[in-house]
């Protein structure tokens, strides 16, 4: 996968983790709504391991 | 769209396991700089440390760098423990209140280490064990089987996740006995399962000796992912777990306090290091030296770099390995180390000579007359160490006592340099373990 490729998977990981981050934020008052973001969040986190944090170290050696 | 059949594919992450060697390193300085940076503000041990060693985020610029950050031996951790925010003490770099999950060490060579760990290393426990277990070729067709008592002990914990992750069918074996195991597995008929060696080769024991079934025959385990002792890259101990379950056998190492760190692939020759989310240096015990060149044996010293909740920095594991030196068929570019020889505390000098406990059980376990089980005694006889090495002669080879003495201790002094007492014991009698061995027993000092 080229550079490109990942730039634009990063692009959506940041996207959904927004989003999510504003939902946990229009449903503070509901427990249901911020700890399933959390965990929605924790998983997010999993992709930028695999993905995002790629990026500075390819877009260096290119 | 489902979830994508992913049978035929190599790699968990094929971006970041065939990543090219200098690009993993560059990877690898940045992670640990962003775990450094964030145990140094957050947490009062790590920040206290780094700070009276003079060490600040914005001095690790090399690897050389990271050769100064202090490292962390179990008793400091120990040290905090008890303390606010209780049990962690000040080793914690979250609110308790982000805490989501405790774990234990053992506690076999001392006071137990808490572990705590938030919801996002939780994730993490599992997502290292996915690359563990696609590597050792579980997929979404796989039923897996895993025999353990889900305890405060992590052992098979992410295991179970990652395996769900993976899209396997998980059956947790928790509360059953050992032959109500068997059966269970026989009644569903699993695919692959995940032990220490010692309870995989205990259970196919059980199924022959209480249950007459031949797990290689009667049962559908493929394959088995085996933890919590070193006896899968022993070749002995893999082969007699083969034979046994007609499977292929995968070691993989983990640690409470690092995590899940070294997998075997397919090759089966080596231990791949997961060079994304761990630095593993192998470190001379005497001088302190980074030892780069294969085959040298040393300490291993682990950072892993995505764990929040309590840090492992340059942990001290004292586990001991070498490098392996070439490059892996499998097309991973993580560099290989052999399994591991033991712990510094169990490698002891007898008569003289280094002797690890995992040599011992090679020679043992390549003996097809010999038992599954052994102990080792080291006993002193005025100022003479002596070594008496108890075995069992497996039925039907009774006959064979002598000729397997004389080529036991013939290929013990070759693999040791050291001469034993041996003692035949009747088939069963020596003690059985469910989970890890204390097979090894060093009685000089105790009396």
């Amino acid at each position: 996968m080229d550079i490109e490729g990942l730039l634009e998977m990063d692009k959506r990981i940041q996207s959904i983790k927004k989003s999510i981050i504003e939902l946990q934020d229009l449903g503070q008052e509901v427990e249901a709504v911020t700890r399933n973001a959390e965990r929605i969040l924790a998983s997010i986190r999993m992709l930028e391991l695999n993905i995002s944090d790629l990026i500075p170290v390819l877009e260096r050696f290119d | 769209m489902g979830p994508e059949k992913t049978t035929g594919r190599q790699y968990w992450n094929p971006l970041i396991e065939t990543l090219p060697r200098e690009r993993l390193q560059e990877l690898q300085l940045r992670k640990f700089r962003r775990i450094f940076e964030w145990a140094y503000r957050n947490s009062k041990f790590h920040g206290g440390l780094y700070q009276n060693a003079g060490i600040a985020p914005e001095d690790i610029k090399t690897f050389e760098d990271i050769r100064n950050v202090p490292k962390v031996e179990k008793a400091m951790i120990q040290e905090n423990q008890g303390k606010e925010p209780y049990p962690y003490g000040d080793v914690l770099c979250v609110p308790l209140s982000e805490v989501t999950e405790y774990h234990q060490t053992s506690g076999t060579t001392s006071t137990a280490v808490y572990q705590a760990d938030t919801w996002q290393d939780w994730e993490w426990w599992s997502e290292c064990w996915s690359y563990i277990l696609y590597a050792h070729g579980y997929r979404d067709t796989d039923r897996v089987f895993i025999p353990f008592g889900y305890n405060v002990f992590v052992a098979f914990w992410a295991g179970h996740y990652a395996a769900e992750k993976l899209g396997c069918e998980v059956i947790p074996g928790g509360v059953l006995n050992t032959e109500a195991r068997i059966l269970k597995m026989q009644e569903l008929k699993a695919t692959a399962m995940m032990a220490t060696p010692t309870y995989v080769l205990g259970m196919a024991d059980v199924a022959k000796r209480k249950l007459s079934l031949n797990p290689a025959e009667d049962l559908h385990i493929q394959k088995i992912t085996c933890a919590g002792e070193p006896g899968a890259s022993i070749p002995s101990t893999k082969r007699r777990i083969e034979k046994a379950w007609g499977a292929k056998v995968y070691d993989h190492v983990g640690a409470t306090e690092v995590g899940a760190w070294a997998y075997e692939c397919q090759a089966q020759r080596g231990l791949h290091i997961n060079e994304a989310f761990f630095l593993v240096e192998i470190e001379d015990p005497e001088t302190g030296e980074i030892i780069e060149e294969p085959d040298k044996t040393g300490k291993l010293v682990i950072t892993a770099f995505d764990r929040i909740a309590q840090p492992c920095i340059r942990f001290d594991t004292k586990d001991v390995t070498a490098w392996r030196g070439e490059t892996c068929e499998c097309g991973r570019t993580f560099r290989k180390c052999r399994g591991i020889a033991g712990r510094t505390d169990d490698i002891t000098k007898v008569k003289g000579v280094l002797l690890a406990p995992s040599a011992i059980e090679e020679v043992v376990r390549a003996f097809p007359e010999l038992g599954d089980e052994f102990e080792v005694a080291v006993t002193k006889k005025g100022d003479l160490d002596e070594i008496t090495l108890r075995v069992e002669l497996t039925p039907g080879s009774e006959g064979e006592k002598d000729s397997v003495r004389r080529k036991l201790i013939d290929q013990l002094r070759l693999k040791t340099n050291l001469g034993y007492n041996l003692e035949f014991h009747l088939y069963g009698s020596l003690p059985r373990h469910e989970v890890k061995a204390k097979r090894f027993k060093d009685l000089r000092k105790e009396k």
